[in-house]
């Protein structure tokens, strides 16, 4: 009797042992697993997980990675806000999103919370975080709190063989689509944001208030310019094409049912490469300009791994990585500083990225979104009035 | 002598166990759907800390189109369904056609996403179906129509999706009516389309109208078809609307107003469903 319950008790206490020496196995050897959570479209999800991802393994081996996209649009930076934010109010301790990437409007939403921890300061690359809307973002101080990843410009795009003579200003598109009605089209503002950057420039342009709209602070008094504005839009929409979403007008442009359409340059890149886009189509900017809309990167007050989750992002800031992954494979303008950037593309980049629309372009017509109260009024009086 | 017996009662020690197993299903029940919908009506009516009608006034400055619009729409997907869906199922009750009853269940196993993308391609200004007319010596080529984005291209698509349920309720429906009605009606010389009206619609209509509310609110609620065929402009379908509000705006109560609209909408189609069962 005594004998049975020795022997269970020499296998209960080996067991015991082996399993707590596998216990000491697992914190010998720290491994650090980075979850990456993007609120953009897949091709931004690619990226980290082929290339910026593995890249990054190479140099520092102990980093396994988890890269996961939320879908595409608003909701999906909206989706990794409601993920944080849920985990705040719950006062978790280590919150599950090391690595963000999300919306301009998200990001100052995050900072206006709290959410956001400020990692910029601490890495190597915060010399070259430069450009107003790293600063503020939506009139939201998001200094030391984002990175850009890059930065998506929109432009019109127009078909060399039935526009000869591109327009320059938004004056002569007016006079061209009268000329040409149903014969440029943009999203509204219902189905991309390429189409809502199209209507904020065009209420730039009517109102002059561009100072005023993106630097704040919001004067509800200035409404009847934003309203007459619209009211002109919704003229204009007369010759209009409105079309599904950012794809639906590229779409539109290839197949040769319109001629010019509001576009994110990027994208129209990015079809370009895959042979989905006549390679004719040119992208051109108006003045006043058009907004330009980064994808930030932000890393959650509480993430589990804070600190690595900051080298990752100083590890996709530097030139080089920016060059060679960002511009030159997927035809984003870089997001940290372009004049550290440029010399290190090859010549087909450049010309593919900025014959059409030069550096002097971007720095003359590249515009700031509103800030937040301004934006959303000018949406609100779009639903409103133009519909 | 007739005998009558009283129906079952659960008692005891069986009806303690009986509760304690329904118990589970119920709570996920009203905790995965039931408080979700408590709380969105709630936010729907609270503006700012009171109690006020503010988001539903918002609904109906903005989106009163919409409104009208997506009830058009799905009555008019439903009207498709049953001038497609009825005598089509009548000549299989009266005729076996294995083939045309397989193919009517088809669109129930085609999920709605490619319904929605197979649609616009076939039904846009330089899609299929216009290829076809065009070659038919039809359309004006410099000015094709696009049904894609119009309300009767959506519901095309949408009474396309949902004829595979439709047909199935028929069928069953049809099949229920005993054969000596149909064999009578023949012997007075009545044809497949004269049976069809006079004889299995009538005696199946409980059933035709219940498959015609759950297809109606079905319709109500859909968003991928209209999102995938989607119009940049004009009115849209509800759900695109609770989208937009949500996912742009963040607005959870103005998409809480539009949710019970359409909860409202729905429930006059549910109040007929209800009534019927007890029948």
């Amino acid at each position: 009797m005594a004998n049975q319950w020795f022997r269970r008790g020499l296998i209960l206490s080996m067991a015991l042992v082996s399993l707590a020496q596998g216990f000491v196995q697992v914190n010998a050897a720290e491994r650090v697993t980075l979850n990456v959570v993007i609120g953009a479209d897949v091709n931004v999800v690619d990226v980290h997980k082929t290339l910026l991802g593995p890249g990054f393994k190479e140099k520092n081996p102990g980093v396994e990675f988890n890269v996961v996209g939320t879908g595409t649009g608003e909701a999906a930076s909206r989706a990794i806000y409601t993920k944080i934010k849920a985990q705040q109010d719950t006062n978790r301790k280590n919150w599950d999103v090391d690595v963000a990437l999300v919306s301009m409007i998200a990001a100052s939403q995050m900072v206006q919370e709290g959410l956001l921890y400020k990692y910029v300061p601490s890495i190597s690359a915060a010399k070259l975080v430069t450009g107003p809307e790293t600063k503020r973002a939506f009139g939201v101080q998001v200094d030391g709190f984002v990175v850009p990843m890059f930065h998506n410009q929109i432009a019109i795009a127009y078909n060399p063989k039935y526009v000869s003579k591109p327009p320059k200003s938004f004056e002569e598109l007016v006079t061209w689509v009268n000329a040409n009605p149903k014969k440029f089209a943009y999203n509204g503002i219902k189905g991309g944001v390429s189409g809502q950057g199209f209507t904020v420039g065009w209420v730039y342009w009517k109102t002059g208030q561009y100072q005023a709209f993106s630097q704040g602070p919001f004067d509800k008094g200035k409404e009847p310019l934003w309203k007459k504005a619209l009211e002109e839009l919704k003229e204009f929409n007369k010759n209009v094409v409105i079309t599904s979403g950012n794809a639906g007008t590229l779409d539109q442009l290839n197949r040769g049912e319109i001629w010019m359409g509001a576009v994110w340059i990027d994208q129209l890149v990015a079809w370009k490469n895959d042979g989905r886009m006549d390679s004719s189509i040119t992208p051109v900017l108006v003045s006043p300009g058009l907004p330009i809309y980064p994808i930030y990167m932000v890393v959650p007050r509480e993430a589990t791994s804070r600190d690595w989750a900051a080298k990752y992002i100083d590890y996709v800031s530097q030139p080089e990585v920016q060059a060679k992954v960002i511009v030159e494979k997927y035809g984003w303008y870089p997001g940290t500083d372009a004049a550290r950037v440029l010399p290190l593309l090859s010549p087909k980049a450049k010309e593919l990225l900025f014959k059409d629309v030069t550096p002097d372009d971007l720095a003359k017509y590249s515009l700031q979104m509103p800030i937040g109260e301004y934006f959303n009024a000018i949406l609100l009086a779009y639903e409103e009035i133009v519909r | 002598m007739e005998s009558t017996t009283e129906p079952l009662r659960v008692r005891g020690v069986e009806q303690i166990l009986w509760i304690g197993l329904c118990l589970p299903p119920l709570l996920v029940l009203g905790f995965a759907f039931l408080y979700p919908l408590l709380a969105s009506v709630w936010s729907s009516i609270i503006y700012e800390g009171n109690l006020s009608l503010a988001h539903y006034s918002r609904v109906y400055t903005l989106y009163r189109q919409d409104v009208v619009f997506t009830l058009g729409v799905a009555l008019s997907g439903l009207v498709l369904v049953l001038l497609v869906g009825l005598p089509v199922c009548g000549y299989l009750r009266l005729r076996t056609f294995r083939t045309v009853e397989f193919l009517l269940k088809v669109p129930l196993f085609v999920p709605f996403v490619v319904v929605g993308h197979a649609m616009r391609v076939f039904l846009s200004p330089h899609g299929t179906l216009n290829g076809l007319l065009l070659l038919a010596g039809i359309l004006d080529p410099q000015h094709p129509p696009s049904l894609a984005t119009s309300w009767l291209g959506l519901a095309i698509a949408l009474a396309w999706k949902h004829m595979g349920l439709a047909a199935l309720l028929f069928m069953g429906a049809f099949r229920a009516v005993d054969e000596a009605y149909l064999e009578s009606a023949q012997n007075f010389g009545a044809g497949i389309l004269r049976q069809t009206k006079d004889i299995l619609i009538p005696m199946a209509a409980p059933s035709i109208a219940v498959a015609c509310v759950l297809v109606f609110a079905s319709m109500l609620a859909s968003f991928s078809i209209p999102l995938m065929m989607g119009r940049g402009s004009g009115p849209q379908m509800l759900m695109i609307d609770v989208y937009y509000r949500f996912g742009q705006h963040g607005d959870y109560a103005t998409a809480g107003a539009l949710g019970v609209v359409a909860y409202l909408m729905a429930s006059g189609a549910a109040f007929v469903y209800l009534r019927n069962l007890g029948r």
